[in-house]
């Protein structure tokens, strides 16, 4: 918990979030990239408790890790070798497109998205892993670069985001495949406005160096229910379009076409082994993490 | 049905604003801003169902209400008499303004003039009023704002054609109090008249009440022939000591074509002499009558010419007195002091005097005036003086050396002093007149009388009493002439003397008119007016009044030319209002052998007919260029008056605003429902 009030991004740290979720870990599924002791497991070999391997003994190597026992009884040296637990590199990508700053009941995406993105930072920060955020639209924004020590930079950022300029997800995602060179876990918070499979093209490259990718689509109510009475003229908040509009009459099928576009994308996400959640800003956060989290200890568990 | 600003009807295309609002510029009220419209624009844009009217109700009741308010705008009316009545929001208040004028009698005017009101009558509705006004140079309410049409009728039947002339101004004045104190709205004033132009001086501030309508009937008729006599000159002179009286008078012919005309005079009710006059078409003529003298007091004599249909006009009284003359008793100072007084009294004319010298002891038996010429009056004379004067008496002083008075009676305006000698150094002057008197006011124009040129070498000092009044003052400030009213009569004080030894006063031109009005003055003489005219007013304080009921005040009788008795308020303040033309008695008591006559002629303006044009008064009256002009009996509306009247735009427009203020409703209480 931090519990100082001189970071302004702290807010975003929601203490009813933190105790709900509190007791959970984010632990990747895949091997990661670390340097020191951690949840995760690594691509090399540590010092651990787990055993993994006898290898025969080379000049330079630490006589005290020498397996004595098997020498007595084959009077050969081997050295054993055991699995390594590390520490992991955490992103944020999150999308301050304008699109993101709508919000029909006070929060915005925006905000949910940064209290989220807060949230997941303090929890796995609070697991020794390294935290960076890089936000984006068009283009990069803002980049912290994953750190053990950013977790305050982390908020600061966050807490200077605002929405700007119209999104995009291919160019600064891919931008970012290219960045990332070590494995680590990437958590992609945006509204996903293009076509299920130019996101699934956006974010993919994201995974081809190892990560591991979980996409948190942030949608507001008004989105999903188009709850909506007043014929009145629509504007897009990115082109600045208008069109007239009578909601009444196309309720019904932009909820479906909206359901579609959930349901395209997941299972896009689902075939690409990409971790999608589709949070409702007017469900409680605590909640939403809440059933994600345990959901994926879960399948860790059974794994 | 009409319409008085049709054009107005093309706003009726705004009744598609609505339609266009609703369909078209309603969604675009207000702007929603949304992340994305990805989904929104793959909808088809005919599904959306914004072209579609949903509450026809809500439409229906803004169009209509746009299509009230602009018809309102249009001034419909509606042309039928009795829809027009029905429509015009029920009861009227009608005034009917009767000319009663003498012109009003020449040939049938006078009947038609009636039947016209009764018309108005007969055609009044259940709950209207009308109120009966007639009305010459005055106005008279007949009957006030009734609806019985009998009685209505009664009351246009007793009015009778006067002797008066034609004055639209206060007839309208009193139509306007009428209407301004009903509480009908519809208001109407119907202007019966042969319209002389005599009558109308311009609007004469009449303004008839706001939405008053005002209809002028016209009983004129395009020709006329009419000889009217012109007033009597009386010229007075003396032959074998018998005043005889010469009259001139004339006729004017008011026709187009020339006319031959027999002027007759009538001295007492006997046609003494006739003359013949030729008149061209309006011309005019005159002829002078051998002189008569006048038997007695109040001689009534008249001139009588033609006998053309407007017969009031043939005819012009007068009435003639033989002279009134003035006994000015003059008493003290040596015969020749009194010269230049009595010279210049000997000279009068209007009036004349007549003149007794006597010694000191003045005895003013029989006198108007008497006049103390630097006397030193005895108690015994004071006090008959003093009696003389309660009564009625005019005394006048003049102060020489020997001039004193008694202070037993204390009559005189001033207590006397001693002389005052200027012969040395500056003569004095007389500085201020008090031109606001009597005796002073013909000197007032300028070159009417230099008193300053008299130089004045001694004079009296006074001590003016209280109710004194100081006439004249010499230049140093001294009191040169002071009057005091005492009982019916008066006293004038002259504080220097009368012949040349204190001042040279009548050596100057102005002597013998100021002698002449300080005479007149102290008689309290006027002049009397061989005539007068309708209309005018006989004030029971003046003088010629007062002369003939002196002492039987209480018994005052007068009685009109028609022999009937004329009604008075009391004596001191009453008036008799000269109403007919001939001759006015003013008796003292039932058997009074020589009453005061008064002559009363009509107003000759009124017999030029001359008509002005009635669109001429309506508009004065209303204050708007175009009125409703009746002609006869065939007294119609205009579109503009049925429009006035009927006030069908009102109900229009109140209709209108009803139906916004239930859409306000109704549209609120729909909240979000859209039409």
């Amino acid at each position: 918990m931090i519990s100082t009030t001189s970071i302004p991004g702290a807010r975003f740290v929601d203490p009813k979030v933190l105790a709900r979720i509190g007791n959970l870990e984010l632990v990747a599924r895949s091997v990661v990239d670390g340097f020191i002791n951690g949840l995760h497991r690594t691509s090399v070999f540590g010092a651990s408790v787990d055993f993994a391997e006898h290898r025969g003994y080379v000049a330079g190597d630490d006589i005290r890790r020498v397996d004595w026992r098997l020498y007595a009884r084959t009077d050969r040296y081997y050295i054993k070798e055991y699995e390594a637990d590390s520490n992991a590199n955490f992103s944020v990508l999150i999308d301050v497109s304008k699109s993101m700053g709508f919000g029909s009941r006070g929060v915005s995406k925006l905000d949910y998205a940064k209290m989220l993105a807060a949230c997941l930072t303090y929890l796995v920060h609070r697991q020794r892993d390294r935290v960076g955020l890089i936000a984006f639209d068009s283009d990069i924004v803002d980049h912290v670069p994953p750190s053990a020590k950013h977790m305050e930079t982390v908020l600061h950022v966050l807490d200077r985001l605002k929405p700007s300029r119209p999104g995009n997800l291919k160019a600064p995602l891919h931008k970012m495949a290219e960045h990332f060179g070590r494995r680590g876990l990437l958590v992609v918070i945006s509204d996903l406005y293009e076509e299920p499979d130019a996101i699934l093209e956006a974010i993919s490259p994201l995974r081809f160096r190892g990560s591991e990718v979980i996409v948190f689509h942030v949608l507001d109510e008004a989105e999903l229910e188009f709850n909506f009475d007043e014929a009145s003229s629509f504007e897009d908040l990115e082109s600045g379009e208008q069109i007239p509009v009578v909601p009444e009459g196309l309720r019904e099928e932009y909820r479906r076409m909206i359901q579609a576009h959930v349901a395209a994308i997941a299972e896009r996400c689902s075939g690409g082994r990409i971790d999608y959640r589709m949070l409702n800003t007017s469900a409680p956060l605590d909640h939403a993490l809440f059933s994600y989290l345990s959901m994926r200890e879960k399948l860790m568990k059974a794994r | 049905m009409g319409l008085l600003t049709p054009l107005f009807l093309v706003a009726l295309a705004g009744l598609a604003v609505p339609v266009i609002i609703h369909m078209i510029q309603r969604e675009k009220k207000n702007v929603v801003e949304f992340p994305s419209l990805m989904f929104l624009r793959r909808i088809p844009y005919q599904s959306v169902r914004r072209r579609h009217i949903r509450n026809w109700p809500l439409l229906l009741l803004r169009l209509a209400a746009l299509a009230l308010i602009v018809a309102a705008f249009a001034r419909p009316f509606l042309r039928t008499a009795s829809i027009t009545a029905a429509a015009s929001g029920g009861a009227k208040e009608v005034v009917i303004l009767i000319d009663r004028s003498y012109s009003i009698g020449y040939g049938d005017r006078w009947a038609r003039a009636v039947a016209l009101a009764r018309d108005r009558v007969s055609e009044l509705g259940a709950s209207d009023r009308a109120s009966i006004v007639f009305f010459d140079s005055g106005a008279e309410v007949a009957l006030r704002s009734a609806s019985d049409k009998g009685r209505l009728t009664s009351a246009i039947s007793a009015g009778k054609v006067s002797a008066a002339a034609t004055k639209f101004g206060p007839a309208l004045k009193l139509a306007g109090s009428i209407l301004s104190e009903s509480a009908l709205t519809n208001r109407e004033v119907l202007l019966i008249s042969d319209f002389q132009r005599a009558g109308w001086l311009g609007a004469e501030g009449v303004r008839l009440p706001d939405g008053a309508a005002m209809i002028p009937a016209s009983v004129a008729t395009d020709q006329v022939s009419n000889v009217s006599v012109a007033p009597a000159v009386l010229l007075r002179s003396t032959f074998n000591d018998r005043e005889r009286i010469t009259v001139t008078s004339g006729a004017i012919n008011r026709s187009t074509s020339p006319a031959s005309v027999d002027l007759t005079l009538e001295v007492d009710g006997r046609a003494i002499q006739t003359r013949t006059l030729k008149l061209e078409a309006g011309g005019s003529g005159s002829a002078s009558f051998d002189p008569f003298s006048p038997a007695s007091r109040f001689t009534r004599g008249t001139v009588r010419a033609g006998d053309d249909r407007l017969a009031r006009d043939n005819a012009y009284h007068f009435v003639v007195s033989p002279r009134d003359r003035v006994k000015v008793v003059i008493a003290g100072g040596a015969r020749e002091s009194s010269l230049y007084m009595a010279r210049a009294l000997a000279l009068g004319e209007t009036p004349s005097f007549d003149v007794v010298q006597q010694g000191a002891d003045a005895d003013p038996t029989g006198a108007s005036v008497v006049i103390l010429n630097d006397l030193a009056v005895s108690p015994a004379a004071a006090e008959r003086l003093a009696t003389f004067v309660e009564n009625g008496g005019g005394l006048f002083l003049a102060l020489g050396p020997r001039a004193s008075w008694p202070g037993a009676s204390d009559i005189l305006p001033a207590q006397l002093g001693q002389p005052i000698d200027r012969t040395r150094g500056t003569a004095g002057r007389l500085g201020v007149l008090e031109y606001g008197h009597s005796i002073f006011e013909s000197f007032r124009a300028p070159r009417s009388g230099d008193f300053s040129s008299a130089r004045v070498y001694t004079y009296r000092a006074v001590t003016p009493h209280t109710d004194a009044q100081v006439l004249a003052r010499f230049d140093d400030g001294a009191p040169a002439l002071l009057e005091r009213r005492t009982g019916r009569g008066k006293v004038i004080l002259w504080t220097t003397a009368l012949d040349v030894g204190w001042n040279d006063l009548a050596l100057k031109p102005v002597f013998l008119p100021f002698i002449h009005r300080v005479a007149a003055n102290l008689a309290s003489y006027t002049e009397r007016p061989s005539s007068m005219t309708v209309g005018d007013v006989l004030p029971a304080s003046s003088p010629a009044f007062a002369e003939a009921t002196a002492g039987k005040a209480d018994d005052v009788v007068v009685l009109s030319p028609a022999g009937e008795r004329v009604p008075m308020a009391d004596r001191s303040g009453g008036v008799v209002e000269l109403r007919e033309q001939g001759f006015y008695e003013v008796r003292s008591g039932e058997r009074d052998p020589a009453p005061l006559t008064v002559a009363s002629n009509v107003d000759l303006k009124e017999s030029d007919m001359t008509p002005v044009d009635p669109q001429e008064v309506t508009a004065g009256a209303t204050g708007k260029a175009g009125g409703s002009a009746a002609s006869g009996a065939n007294a119609t509306y205009t579109n503009e008056e049925r429009e006035r009247t009927q006030r069908v735009w009102w109900y229009l427009l109140f209709a209108g605003m009803l139906l916004l203020a239930a859409e306000t409703v109704l549209s609120n209480k729909l909240g979000k429902v859209r039409v």
